[in-house]
């Protein structure tokens, strides 16, 4: 307990570093946009295959699970919508992104810690946990949402395309499906969770990393760490989100 | 001129540094040795803040350094550059950004002005035509000139190595020292060189402390290394068989 209380005022006395005002705006904002790429765009690949066959499934699953003479056929396009936009793109998005971006960044700031290059920047004067961290929430915070957005683009095309190829469905069908009963709000709430996942992402890697002690194998379980402990919160968080925001 | 006094420092219970006081001269090279292990890259860190000593004071000519919080510490920060032991350069950046940081971060020139100030460093330092590699693309001897190069890209009043020369061959490790002796020199700086590399001592130690299991043990210069009674130091400046038959071979002359 005494352990775990320790390591949450670490994290936050490591936020409040974070969030203090940066040296150089212009630096801040030339490492913002550099992390934009190295965690956003690199990232489209990865999602948008995943949402894809993530669409596909759905779309397939649906069908199979509701034959039934009773049911309308547009409904698989509707509860494929619906399951992609309210939970798929935005959690399975973020599980894949503590993975991916978590690790990366775990890692990069532990590598940078062990090396003594965050002694060198603070021996600069530099307020190293600013420099390193607050670009990559900003990063991901701005392009995260938007990749929430492709994935649920990606994940309908791929269900749209499963369902017909299969024949499951016809494309009128599935397209009136996806446009039966739709509520913007559920953009909206996937757009929020997707901001709270970024922000668990980038900054539970990032404590893991800039609080790495040792060596390599530190750094490497440092990385682990934090793709756990991100994916645990994301969960967590997605339990509490639904039931505030849907409620 | 920085002043250590009574330095005290513990890590989980285990006193690494203990009650140490020490002056370190400007324009001069002043050389910590010690054993690995003796609290040497503690002492270091301690003065430039990278550790919090337990109590005792740390003066930067008559400012009290450790009594100063991040913003205050700042503005003697940027008078310090430090080469660390493994050169610690940005892996994310070439080597010209690694130089041009500290220009970035803490003045207003422009790119022209900054890129002349890198462009003299790294020709200070003897690294020409590869202002585009990164580190990773780099020698051991020549990550510590770059770094060299970096730590004295601001102009610092006080320059601190940590075990400058480790990891390189004699030759480049003897040039690594010249280099660091020369910049001292030149810009007047207050100098703090942590090693247990004897040629060091002999080639720049102008004043040299001398640390065993975190206590200042004896503290002179390189002409007095060689001829002191203390029986830890002699220890460990003769520990290698060369400078045992040296040792002995004057002991014999002088008998």
């Amino acid at each position: 307990m005494l352990v775990f209380l320790r390591q949450l005022g670490l994290y936050f006395i490591m936020l409040k570093k974070v969030f203090s005002k940066p040296e150089k705006p212009l630096i801040y904002y030339q490492q913002t946009m550099h992390e934009m790429v190295y965690l956003g765009v690199n990232s489209v690949g990865i999602i948008s295959i995943i949402s894809f066959f993530m669409g596909a499934v759905i779309t397939l699953q649906t069908a199979y699970n509701t034959e039934n003479p009773i049911y309308p056929t547009y409904l698989i396009g509707l509860g494929c919508r619906d399951s992609i936009i309210l939970e798929f793109s935005s959690t399975i998005s973020a599980l894949i992104l503590a993975g991916k971006v978590g690790s990366n960044i775990a890692s990069e700031i532990g590598t940078m810690r062990v090396t003594e290059q965050i002694d060198a920047l603070e021996m600069m004067g530099v307020n190293s946990a600013s420099y390193l961290i607050l670009p990559k929430i900003i990063a991901t915070l701005l392009f995260n949402p938007l990749l929430t957005l492709i994935s649920i683009i990606v994940a309908i095309l791929g269900g749209w395309l499963a369902g017909t190829t299969a024949g499951v469905i016809t494309s009128e069908d599935f397209i009136y499906g996806i446009q039966y009963a739709f509520i913007p709000y559920y953009i909206t709430y996937s757009i929020i969770k997707t901001l709270f996942f970024a922000f668990i992402i980038t900054s539970v890697s990032a404590f893991h990393g800039y609080f790495v002690e040792g060596g390599s194998l530190e750094v490497g379980r440092a990385s682990t760490k934090a793709v756990v402990y991100s994916s645990v919160l994301i969960l967590l968080f997605n339990v509490i989100l639904t039931q505030l925001l849907l409620s | 001129m920085i002043r250590v006094e009574n330095l005290n420092k513990t890590f989980d219970g285990r006193l690494v540094l203990d009650n140490i006081s020490v002056t370190f001269e400007t324009g001069k090279t002043n050389l910590i040795i010690g054993r690995s292990g003796s609290g040497k890259t503690v002492l270091l860190k301690s003065i430039v803040g990278l550790h919090e000593p337990d109590n005792g004071e740390i003066w930067f000519e008559d400012i009290l350094f450790n009594n100063l919080d991040f913003e205050e510490r700042k503005k003697i920060r940027e008078q310090m550059g430090m080469l660390f032991q493994g050169s610690a350069l940005f892996d994310f950046f070439t080597v010209e950004q690694n130089v041009r940081f500290p220009l970035d971060m803490f003045t207003g020139k422009t790119l022209e002005e900054k890129t002349e100030r890198v462009n003299f460093c790294l020709k200070r330092v003897d690294i020409i035509n590869s202002n585009k590699l990164y580190p990773s693309e780099l020698s051991g001897g020549m990550k510590k000139r770059v770094a060299i190069a970096r730590a004295i890209a601001l102009n610092p009043k006080y320059l601190f190595c940590d075990e400058p020369n480790s990891g390189l061959d004699p030759l480049t490790a003897i040039l690594i020292d010249e280099l660091i002796k020369e910049l001292t020199e030149e810009y007047s700086m207050t100098t703090i060189v942590n090693t247990h590399d004897m040629n060091s001592v002999v080639e720049i130690g102008e004043k040299v402390i001398f640390i065993h299991e975190g206590i200042k043990c004896w503290e002179g210069t390189n002409k007095e290394i060689l001829h002191s009674d203390n029986q830890i130091l002699n220890d460990f400046v003769f520990a290698n068989s060369l400078a045992k038959q040296l040792k002995s071979t004057e002991n014999n002359n002088s008998v």
